[in-house]
């Protein structure tokens, strides 16, 4: 009989954030079930509670029948789970056996481990799946795809495996491997295992997937057969409303004006000889792959990563940032990409988080804080950027994901910028506070600011930006204006180059 | 709710509340620990005993006071046992070889800014954690203070300096009145005014901090230069009291600093916590203290109940934590549909 997976009712809470809205369904043996959705939609969330890194806030899965209720990722996988992740989690400087075998190695009665054993077992499991790798090979001497496959060997080693789930396993593979690994999945498949399979690549997943299910902002939408529901069917039901409608209805700023920032030449140790303008009223985007140096370059404009070379000019006025603070002070603001660690103050009010670059301004001589001056600064924020808090003495961490992030736009906008860098700034809020963000970032420019938006969001960074800079491998390799930017034009710019074959 | 219920409720909540649910717990442990000493040695709740115990809680709450602001930024400091034998020792030296007593006390809270700043520079520069950085701190300034004097305690026969010690001011010595003035002046710095705010904000994330256009390599280094000042004028009231600098005095001192704070609710973590509970923390710890003494409990197991302290203050702490983070996520529950 082939094996059942059931989801009832899991929610999963954060602080400030519903990853997960009482999830319903079922995934069958035998079958390869995409998960799609956009980022943040609550696929990986669900994956890390099935196989027990998460626990859920409410609600339970049974698998054949019995309630599971997995404490680590190890119980997971004893029991029969396995996840294979983006990043690898193979032990570099074991061989391609000891990573199958890890922590249950064949052992004679002394405890002594059987090497040539393992081997002979890893051997037989490698000819399985038909690849040309040697048991005995250290891990590290392998390309990344053959690494991956060592995890997906090893979770096939074990006797009672049922679920096996791919997080964006394509990610960093070529073709030839995608179809190498399309045909292990096939193998998995034949075998009667649950496959989930979780890809941002809708080509992919209607090679390879027999159902799709589909989720938006953390909730379960629907399952679906793939050959029965046509692409543009499928991003629909995933974004929930056209947001191509959203961008062509925002009222975009029509003048652009001089010259505001000019970057010239700059390097840090993170970012090679870049160089860049900004206009003001212009929003400028920043694509690439992450890791391509993008927010690099914005940490080394405004001095929070030391800058080794180069020259940045502010209305024709050479400046230099030593630290952030020097950038606020010449009015240069960046909002971080990472909200939780990076851009909230988390133990401080929403309204210690606006005022926190005001401080000096509603303080006195002696740096006694005037609080009427401050619950009015607050005060303006919220209302000015709508954040939903109860009041400014809330702590901000109470707050959802995208009202957080508003508080930090207010802080910064309090302080009159000329230049605002916005730093992945929808990443993980729902699509309402999405779109609320993406008028924000219209109205800015109208205002005369310059605005850098760094996005992995394709459709985002094209929809709102007058001209966009693609990076790749620290260096930028493009720049492409408003009016010919296309999706496959930035991820050619994107990915093309050294790196690859 | 209807206005009558709120009027019924507001009594009892206005104190509940501005006092808070943690505070009225710790003045509970106060006072049991009051009750306990004093049915067990009737001397224990005397005015004379009150103020014996405030001039002996004197030297720990002004590192207390040191300690709220270092912990609250995510830091810690293990040197102040060792800083005020040090600080002890060199006015004592100071004074016998003749200096007037201004310059000595001045040249001895220089003495706390640059050891202040040196685990500064240690945490700042070397990236050190402030548990190990301080660790060094503590055995190089303790040898310090024996290398100073030979190993031998320093006499002390300036007037004045003794006169620290001993002076009165409304029936209440000195000693207190410094402690006290600490608590009042460090715990208006910390919540009124833009340094303290970020104190507390440096104890979250210090790149979040940093990034909002705070410095906190500065804020962390006159955290340090207050404690370090702090003890050292603590270590000097000390060695007046004794009448003498003793390189071995004050061993553990940091350690009943640190309950204390902990007990008063200041977070291990960062970034949460108050005068307030410090000052409560003060008078609990060395209840306790002076308790055990008074009920002659050895020496031995004096060590014992002090290390069951600190272990109590640290799971109320974790207990907080864990309700705080609980209570947050039903927050955003409720925030969030």
């Amino acid at each position: 009989m082939a094996s059942v997976l059931e989801f009832k009712n899991i929610s999963k809470y954060f602080p400030g954030v519903k990853a997960l809205d009482d999830i319903c369904f079922k995934a069958y043996g035998g079958e390869v079930l995409a998960f799609l959705g956009e980022n943040g939609a609550g696929k990986s969330t669900l994956l890390k509670v099935l196989n027990g890194d998460y626990q859920p806030t409410k609600g339970e899965y049974l698998l054949d029948g019995t309630e599971k209720h997995f404490k680590s990722p190890h119980e997971a996988i004893q029991e029969g789970i396995s996840v294979i992740y983006q990043e690898r989690q193979v032990l570099l400087e074991l061989s391609v056996a000891e990573n199958i075998y890890l922590g249950r190695m064949p052992a004679n009665k002394f405890g002594v481990i059987d090497k040539a054993k393992a081997n002979q077992m890893a051997k037989a499991i490698i000819e399985d799946f038909g690849l040309p790798i040697l048991p005995a090979t250290k891990v590290k001497d392998l390309s990344i795809a053959y690494q991956q496959m060592v995890e997906i060997m090893k979770a096939y080693s074990r006797e009672n495996l049922k679920v096996i789930c791919f997080d964006e396993p394509t990610a960093s593979l070529s073709d030839a491997e995608i179809d190498c690994l399309f045909e292990v999945i096939a193998k998995l498949k034949k075998l009667g295992k649950i496959i989930i399979y979780v890809s941002h690549r809708m080509k992919e997943i209607q090679q390879i997937a027999d159902k799709v299910a589909i989720f938006k902002d953390g909730r379960y939408v629907d399952t679906v057969v793939t050959s029965q529901v046509p692409e543009e069917q499928l991003i629909k039901m995933m974004v929930g409303r056209d947001l191509g409608d959203i961008f062509n209805s925002l009222d975009r700023n029509k003048n652009i004006g001089d010259v505001l920032l000019e970057v010239k030449n700059i390097s840090s140790d993170y970012v090679k000889e870049v160089s860049f303008t900004l206009h003001k009223g212009e929003v400028l985007g920043f694509s690439g792959l992450v890791g391509a140096g993008r927010t690099e370059v914005m940490r080394a404009i405004i001095g929070a990563d030391k800058m080794r070379t180069g020259e940045v000019y502010l209305e024709g006025k050479k400046i230099v940032n030593h630290s952030p603070k020097e950038a606020v002070d010449n009015g240069i603001v960046l909002v971080p990409e990472d909200r939780k660690m990076q851009g909230i103050l988390s133990n401080l009010s929403v309204s210690g988080n606006i005022n926190v670059a005001l401080m000096d301004r509603n303080s006195n001589h002696l740096g006694v804080i005037d609080r009427k001056a401050e619950i009015e600064a607050a005060r303006k924020g919220i209302e000015d950027f709508k954040i939903k808090t109860p009041s400014p003495d809330k702590k901000i961490v109470e707050l959802s994901g995208g009202n957080q992030q508003k508080c930090i736009v207010a802080r910064w906008l309090a302080t009159n910028p000329k230049v605002l860098i916005l730093d992945e700034p929808t990443k993980g809020i729902d699509v309402g506070a999405k779109s609320e963000f993406y008028n924000m970032i219209c109205e800015f420019a109208k205002l005369g600011l310059g605005v850098i938006l760094v996005s992995s969001e394709l459709p985002e960074v094209i929809g709102l930006s007058d001209r966009i800079i693609v990076m790749r491998s620290l260096r930028i390799s493009g720049e492409v204006i408003r009016e010919e930017a296309t999706e496959d034009k930035l991820l050619s710019l994107g990915m093309m180059g050294d790196d690859m074959s | 709710m209807s206005n009558t219920e709120n009027k019924k409720e507001s009594g009892l909540k206005k104190i509940t509340g501005a006092i808070g649910g943690d505070k009225l717990i710790l003045i509970g442990a106060i006072i049991a620990v009051f009750v306990l000493f004093t049915a067990l040695n009737k001397n224990f709740l005397t005015l004379q005993n009150m103020i014996n115990l405030l001039v002996a809680a004197s030297l720990v709450g002004l590192v207390a006071v040191g300690h709220t602001y270092l912990i609250i930024a995510g830091q810690n400091d293990l040197s102040p046992g060792s800083l005020a034998a040090f600080s002890g020792v060199l006015a004592a030296v100071l004074l016998g070889k003749g200096l007037p007593l201004i310059l000595a006390v001045v040249i001895t809270l220089f003495g706390g800014v640059v050891v202040g700043l040196f685990n500064a520079w240690m945490v700042n520069k070397i990236k050190l954690e402030a548990f190990i950085a301080t660790l060094v701190t503590q055995n190089v300034v303790r040898g310090f203070a024996y290398i100073m004097c030979g190993g031998k305690p320093v006499a002390i026969a300036n007037k004045g300096f003794l006169e620290i010690g001993k002076a009165r001011f409304l029936d209440i010595p000195l000693a207190v009145w410094l402690m006290l003035i600490a608590f009042v002046i460090f715990g208006f710095i910390l919540a009124k005014t833009k340094f303290g705010r970020s104190v507390y904000a440096i104890g979250g994330s210090k790149e979040a901090a940093r990034l909002a256009g705070l410095n906190p390599e500065k804020i962390i280094a006159t955290c340090f230069i207050i404690i370090g000042i702090l003890t050292a004028l603590g270590g000097m009231v000390f060695a007046s009291r004794m009448n003498s600098g003793q390189p071995a005095a004050n061993v553990n001192l940091e350690f009943d600093a640190i309950t204390a704070v902990i007990l008063g609710g200041v977070s291990f973590a960062g970034g949460v916590g108050s005068m307030g509970g410090t000052i409560l923390g003060v008078i609990l710890i060395q209840a306790f203290n002076t308790g055990l003494i008074m009920v002659n409990v050895s020496t031995f197991w004096q060590y014992v109940a002090r290390g069951a302290l600190l272990l109590f203050a640290l799971t109320s702490d974790y207990i907080r934590k864990e309700r705080r983070e609980k209570e947050l996520l039903e927050a955003s529950m409720r925030n969030i549909k």
